[in-house]
């Protein structure tokens, strides 16, 4: 089990000192949209975190942060129950 | 390459729902009792690992950035099945609380970058040959993973190509070589981080790489 907190520590550091330089420009969809003149329609579903950001939380880089660490705990705890759920029966 | 809310027709959307429905039913049968308990600690911080490294944009070139799909690298650590359901959940994840990917849209995503990604670790195998180290393995995941980008940025050109938004502007003709030509390059960087990061939890931690025991296993 400790090992797994360790990655996780590493995981999350790594992230945090990262993220300042992680690029702005549009990823390969968007520029492909972008440049045909495309405009991206508004989402139908726009969720509580939208473009990995808390609306609550000025600081941008905090924001981002806060919503980056959300997003892996949703993931950790759905993850490990799949996980349960595939190595159960055995 | 998360296909948003309002590029797909509805025909396509229910078509690749279905396509992805369809994998995701075999993924879940295939993977099924055939990990050990301490599976679900791996899975849970590979998964989270790839959330992270999603949102971590790497330039590119001419204003445009790309960033780690990771369906490769869970499929080393994971195997095949488990990656495309693993995969599936960071999709999901984005597309409920994070409006990256339209909800509209999943079953589309999910086929490009989970479906592909997970399933690309039969190409790793095909070129690594059973050998689970050296120089073989190396290249198959770095030739996989580049693959799986390219091939995701093909079904995505093909799928909003033939949706109305894009066809407008020209359909398919535009939209696949436009799409090949960013992730030809996105690929590269997919290739590289996945090569790195798996040749190195191979030399320090290989006993936490599940889908090499699907190397040893034969075609199952």
């Amino acid at each position: 089990m400790k090992g797994y907190v360790k990655a996780l520590i590493i995981i999350a550091l790594g992230f945090a000192i990262l993220a300042p330089f992680a690029s702005t420009y549009p990823d390969g969809l968007e520029k492909v949209a972008e440049t045909i003149g495309i405009e991206e329609p508004e989402p139908l579903w726009k969720g509580l975190m939208p473009d990995y950001t808390l609306q609550t939380v000025e600081n941008p880089y905090v924001s981002t942060l806060l919503a980056g660490f959300c997003g892996m705990i949703l993931v950790l705890v759905l993850s490990y129950a799949l996980g349960k759920a595939i190595s159960k029966s055995n | 390459m998360h296909i948003p809310d309002g590029y797909l027709s509805l025909e396509v959307s229910i078509l690749m729902s279905v396509v992805s429905a369809v994998f995701l039913v075999w993924c879940w049968r295939k993977a099924k009792a055939a990990y050990p308990k301490s599976f679900a600690s791996v899975l849970a911080v590979s998964s989270a690992f790839v959330f992270v490294a999603q949102m971590l944009n790497f330039p590119i070139a001419y204003g445009t950035s790309g960033h780690l799909v990771g369906g490769t690298f869970l499929s080393i650590i994971l195997g095949p099945y488990a990656a495309v359901l693993s995969m599936t959940i960071v999709l999901l994840m984005q597309a409920l609380f994070f409006a990256d990917g339209g909800i509209s849209a999943l079953g589309a995503n999910i086929f490009n970058m989970a479906v592909i990604g997970g399933l690309s670790f039969f190409l790793v195998r095909l070129i690594a040959g059973n050998s689970v180290s050296g120089k073989r393995f190396a290249l198959g995941v770095f030739v996989a993973s580049w693959v799986s980008v390219v091939m995701g940025a093909l079904a995505c050109g093909l799928e909003i190509g033939v949706s109305p938004v894009f066809s407008q502007a020209g359909g398919i003709v535009v939209t696949v070589p436009a799409m090949l030509f960013w992730h030809v390059l996105i690929g590269l960087g997919e290739a590289a981080i996945t090569t790195a990061f798996t040749t190195q939890l191979y030399r320090l931690q290989p006993a936490i790489l599940n889908g090499l025991t699907f190397f040893k296993r034969g075609a199952s």
